[in-house]
């Protein structure tokens, strides 16, 4: 069997988020990334499976040089091989067009199951998955908690509200997008990033997945005009201070609040 | 001139209250467009409610029933979607964001070949151009997105406008569908199981977020603050997905929804499925040391610094105070 993982990098969550000068999106010079926190419970759920010897599992991402960090992270996590889709025509792209370019890879390869995150932590649109699938004309789900295969199905309980869950079944080929905590993500140990360096490592351009002219800034349908910190409404009074300040500040509202 | 296409969402067997905020916001499109608001209602046995819709703010309703469509199935929804926007002549389709909408929506975006924009908590149409609004980095930033296509999907937040109360005039006319084969199918709904901190009761709520750093700092900081308020410990997904503490523990859209009189919140930044959790109760205590965190825009008193010295100097005063 063979496993797709997609994989974006993404700004640190701990990274200062500056607006960048044309004010579209962050700064991104000079910050950490790291491979997105949904997309690392995608490729924890691909490698179980290669480890029951079930699966190869490869992983792609689209993005610049920097995004090789993310995939070689990857590889050492124990991933096969890996595919970097890594090319200025690529810039840009909305959803729909990221969902091609990774429709182009998956047409290439024709993997049994595609993993993927829910969301990604900076756009948070949870699009690309969906749109995957259907360009794909296979089955997905999305926010997946659960994740178990027998002979050609696969059963997933999708996160619907307040802890209830819904139960679906997906034929396979399918797409599952999955939800954060599903499984204990590993960490990379020394010896699968020495590993990792004998890996295959495929760099490709648009134009190798045959999609000049229908991805990037050009083909977007939607685009970014404009980000911003929020409009503050009422905001919260803001205690100053020293510490022993604060706190007797704090204490005196509790007090206040007839909760002492 | 827009044709706005609402994609209802049924729910126990009424439209769920998102239906009536989206169709707010598709009136109003379509009045500053000169357009007109079209629905689409799905299900099996749904009729009386494509019914009471069509007056209710969705205008004219499609109606597709069929077995597939009796529960919610990605594959399906986005066939019946595609085929009211044909119907229809729609160019904006607009869709709940709840777990069904955010499964469907992208779906049948990419089946239209229509451009997405996920999750707004606004769309406002002016000068003949609309612009829709949301969050992202987990509420962080705003972001002004315009769209240059001729079909645009666009999910609403849940919660963010203010329900449709007036009428409209409309007729229901079914919709065939040819649903076809589907790689998907529904098995069932598992309700949450009981739980075993019911965070409901407690009066005093004192909450970690990822900001407490270590499962540790939550035994040595937190729950000794809960303790000294005779409140309990709740926590923010991260902490759960983590390992931390149980699932019971977490509050927000996929946990408990709590309203105590007082919520401590501490190194949690605010993320709307958090919020959602939290944000009626009676009063909001936020430390964080970001002082953009989202979290201080629901807080009603706010501290900007290192949580893991406050709280402990919290913690003992508090226990001082009380002799
Ligand atoms: C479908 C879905 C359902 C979800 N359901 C839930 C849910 O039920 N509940 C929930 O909570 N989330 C939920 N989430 C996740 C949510 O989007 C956020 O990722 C999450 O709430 C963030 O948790 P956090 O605030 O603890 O972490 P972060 O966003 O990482 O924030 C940590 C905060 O700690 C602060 N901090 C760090 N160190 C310190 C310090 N020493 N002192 C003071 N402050 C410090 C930082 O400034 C930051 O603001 C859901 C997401 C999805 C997509």
């Amino acid at each position: 069997m063979k496993i797709m993982v997609c994989l974006k990098q993404v700004p640190h969550q701990d990274a200062r988020l500056d607006i960048n000068a044309d004010g579209t999106w962050i700064q991104e010079d000079n910050i950490k990334f790291e491979i997105n926190s949904y997309d690392t419970y995608a490729l924890e759920e691909a490698l179980r499976t290669k480890d029951a010897g079930e699966a190869d599992v490869f992983v792609v991402s689209i993005g610049p040089d920097r995004v090789g960090q993310a995939l070689r992270t990857a590889l050492g996590m124990g991933a096969d091989r890996a595919i970097h889709v890594n090319d200025d025509e690529a810039n840009g792209s909305d959803s729909l067009g990221l969902a091609k370019i990774l429709a182009a890879v998956a047409k290439q390869e024709n993997p049994d199951l595609i993993f993927m995150g829910l969301m990604s932590d900076d756009d948070n649109s949870a699009a690309v998955a969906p749109m995957l699938a259907q360009l794909l004309d296979i089955p997905h789900t999305t926010a997946a908690v659960k994740v178990e295969r027998s002979n050609g199905t696969v059963t997933c309980d999708r996160e619907i509200e307040g802890g209830a869950h819904e139960v679906v079944e997906l034929t396979a080929p399918c797409l599952i997008a999955v939800q954060t905590g599903l499984n204990q993500v590993r960490y990379a140990s020394l010896k699968g990033i020495m590993a990792a360096k004998k890996k295959p490592f495929d760099v490709k351009s648009v134009a190798d997945l045959g999609l000049s002219g229908q991805v990037g800034t050009g083909a977007a349908k939607v685009k970014i005009d404009r980000i911003a910190p929020p409009l503050k409404g009422d905001t919260a009074e803001i205690l100053s201070g020293s510490t022993a300040e604060v706190v007797a500040g704090l204490v005196s509202k509790i007090k206040e609040l007839g909760l002492l | 001139m827009s044709t706005v296409l609402i994609v209802t969402e049924i729910q126990n067997g009424s439209l769920r209250e998102a239906c009536y905020e989206v169709a707010s916001l598709a009136q109003q499109i379509a009045a500053a467009t000169g357009g007109s608001v079209k629905s689409l209602v799905m299900g099996q046995g749904v009729a009386a409610l494509a019914d009471e819709f069509s007056k209710k703010g969705g205008g004219d309703v499609f109606l597709a029933e069929g077995d597939a469509l009796a529960n919610h199935n990605a594959e399906a929804e986005s066939k019946a979607i595609v085929a009211a926007v044909e119907a229809s002549g729609a160019d904006l389709v607009l869709i709940p964001s709840t777990p069904s909408g955010w499964d469907t929506a992208p779906r049948a975006a990419a089946a239209l070949d229509a451009g997405f924009v996920s999750e707004c908590f606004d769309i406002t149409a002016e000068g003949g151009s609309i612009t829709y609004k949301r969050r992202v980095f987990n509420g962080k930033l705003e972001a002004t997105i315009s769209a240059s296509c001729d079909k645009v999907v666009a999910s609403v937040q849940t919660g963010a406008t203010t329900p449709f109360e007036g009428s409209s005039e409309g007729s229901v006319r079914k919709l065939d569908v040819s649903i076809g084969d589907l790689g998907t199918k529904f098995v069932e709904v598992k309700q949450a199981e009981s739980k075993g901190v019911d965070l409901s009761k407690a009066d005093v709520i004192v909450s970690g977020g990822r900001g407490v750093g270590t499962p540790e700092k939550f035994l040595e900081v937190i729950q000794p603050l809960a303790d000294a308020l005779g409140g309990a410990m709740g926590a923010s997904r991260p902490v759960v997905d983590a390992g931390w503490l149980p699932h019971e523990y977490q509050v927000g859209s996929s946990g408990q929804v709590v309203q105590p009189k007082l919520y401590i919140a501490c190194g949690i930044s605010g993320a709307i499925q958090h919020l959602v959790g939290m944000k009626t109760s009676n009063y909001i205590i936020a430390i964080n040391k970001d002082p953009d965190a989202p979290i201080f825009e629901v807080a009603n008193l706010g501290v900007v610094a290192d949580l893991l010295e406050i709280v402990p100097a919290l913690t003992e005063a508090l226990t001082a105070a009380k002799g």
